[in-house]
């Protein structure tokens, strides 16, 4: 049976029925139509509609891309083809989350407990909480170590049928149309009805020489794993929230001297700032900004300059801890969905990013408090908000 | 016979957590050295990175990846074929 592609030019669907049939191996023949031509006539004629692609198996109109591949995923095209032993390796998931911190695994329990048939596609399992000791204010926890809390987490989203491809990082997305495509590192594509996007944040960079040149060589972005590496070495921290704060505990007992430069006075808890200034190994830069980190193939030094005075200073240290926030993982959306100058992604109260059956939850988001009980609320609306517009599909 | 595969962790270190349970989900027999403990240790590990300071640093063979990355890890481990 032959497979005929009604396209027109530069036409995105078109492109991704084409990319499709390719994958999946399907032969085609391409009839590129001018609208207004006889062509277009003929196709209007043969498959009832006018839009684009409309794709033909034998002389049965069988619809546009995302009715290509619903009908790839159940097998049935193949049916059509003749071909009724070759089993569809597609599968299309009611909903596909991205991200595997507390905003994606929350929304898991929900998604499943809505019996949506669920992915979890993540890099790691835990996301930013694995970047922390102990989590003081989540709920039902008066003290938790953060990994403990991560395999309740996980172990909680175990115990129910959803499937989980960890370790692997997502490279492209495609969120636009009926059907969403996602592009594993591997080179795997898996399809879903729905996205929910729980991609979080990332280390936010200094983006000052020197800084990539020596990450890993005295450059850290992670305190509780480094910090043992600095007995008794002088070293900076950079920033003044409570991440920051977090780190100079965490080389409080081991580091000989600890400058902490941030570029506001220190913000952060009460109960961080009084423990790190009541430490006589701790000197504190406000105000100032890093400039440059120093050494050749370790680091050897950090220079800074006043923005009071604009005097620049240089230190000797053998470890720079950065900690001045994060960003959002939110570059595989860069053009199609809105966010606004923090790149974080713009979504309304029921999580929903402005393309129709995409979602997003937690530090991607525009929602304030970064947090992973203000994650896994959002986690649980997103799940719900996807399976209110699963209903509401025919 | 010397184990050909090494990761070098600290207790805190989440990554390293993962990299380890990576290396077991291959099959891949490796020794795993507590940086923040041991001294000699920390040495060689910093010796084969040229002064590296952020763990895991994994040895594979002859070829030494920094962080839990997990391509570079799967081509390093070719070597052990
Ligand atoms: C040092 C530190 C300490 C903190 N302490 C606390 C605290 O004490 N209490 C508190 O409530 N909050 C704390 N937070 C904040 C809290 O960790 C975050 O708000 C929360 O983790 C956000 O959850 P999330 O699921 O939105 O994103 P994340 O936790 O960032 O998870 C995102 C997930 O998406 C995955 N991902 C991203 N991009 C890709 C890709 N391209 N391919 C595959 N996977 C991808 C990541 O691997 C990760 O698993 C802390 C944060 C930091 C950095």
């Amino acid at each position: 049976m032959d497979v005929t592609l009604y396209s027109l030019e530069a036409c995105p669907f078109c492109e991704k029925a084409r990319i499709f049939l390719r994958e999946k191996g399907i032969q085609f023949a391409e009839l590129k139509v001018v609208p207004g031509s006889a062509s277009w006539e003929e196709m209007k004629v043969k498959t009832g509609s006018g839009t684009f692609p409309q794709i033909l198996v034998g002389e049965e109109s069988i619809g546009g891309y995302a009715d290509l591949v619903d009908l790839e995923a159940s097998g049935k095209l193949y049916e059509k083809l003749g071909i009724a032993d070759r089993k569809s390796d597609t599968v299309l998931y009611d909903d596909i989350i991205l991200g595997a911190g507390p905003a994606g695994l929350s929304a898991a329990i929900y998604a499943i407990r809505k019996l949506l048939r669920t992915l979890i596609i993540s890099k790691d399992v835990g996301g930013q909480v694995t970047w922390t000791s102990d989590v003081d204010n989540y709920l039902g926890f008066s003290q938790v170590n953060a990994a403990e809390l991560v395999s309740k987490f996980e172990s909680h989203v175990k115990k129910f049928d959803v499937e989980t491809i960890i370790g692997r990082s997502i490279t492209a997305v495609d969120p636009t149309g009926r059907v969403k495509r996602v592009v594993v590192d591997d080179g795997r594509v898996f399809y879903g009805k729905t996205l929910i996007v729980a991609t979080g944040g990332g280390h936010k960079l200094l983006d000052i020489p020197g800084e990539k040149e020596l990450q890993a060589k005295g450059v850290s972005y992670c305190s509780t794993c480094d910090a043992p590496l600095y007995e008794d070495a002088e070293v900076a921290v950079i920033g003044g929230g409570n991440s920051a704060l977090e780190a100079v505990i965490d080389l409080m007992n081991i580091a000989r001297r600890i400058y902490i430069v941030s570029i506001s006075p220190l913000l952060g808890d009460p109960v961080y700032r009084d423990k790190v200034l009541a430490s006589e190994k701790v000197i504190v830069f406000p105000q100032h900004q890093p400039t440059r980190i120093l050494g050749e193939s370790f680091v050897e030094g950090i220079e800074f300059r006043c923005l009071v005075t604009g005097k620049v200073k240089t230190l000797n240290v053998e470890g720079v801890f950065v900690e001045i926030g994060t960003m959002p993982n939110s570059s595989l959306f860069i053009d199609t969905l809105a966010s606004n100058r923090n790149g974080e992604i713009l979504v309304d109260l029921e999580c929903r990013t402005g393309v129709a059956g995409v979602f997003a939850c937690g530090d991607v988001t525009n929602v304030p408090f970064k947090q992973v009980v203000v994650a896994v609320g959002e986690g649980a609306k997103a799940a719900l908000s996807a399976y209110n517009y699963l209903i509401n599909q025919k | 016979m010397e184990k050909k595969v090494k990761i070098y962790t600290t207790p805190g270190c989440h990554y390293c957590q993962q990299a380890k349970e990576y290396l077991t989900g291959r099959g891949v027999a490796f020794e795993a050295l507590d940086v923040s403990q041991d001294r000699e240790a920390l040495k060689e590990m910093r010796s084969i990175t040229g002064g590296g300071r952020s763990v895991p640093v994994i040895a594979i063979c002859d070829q030494v990846i920094l962080g839990f990355d997990q391509e570079a890890i799967e081509k390093a481990l070719n070597c052990l074929q």
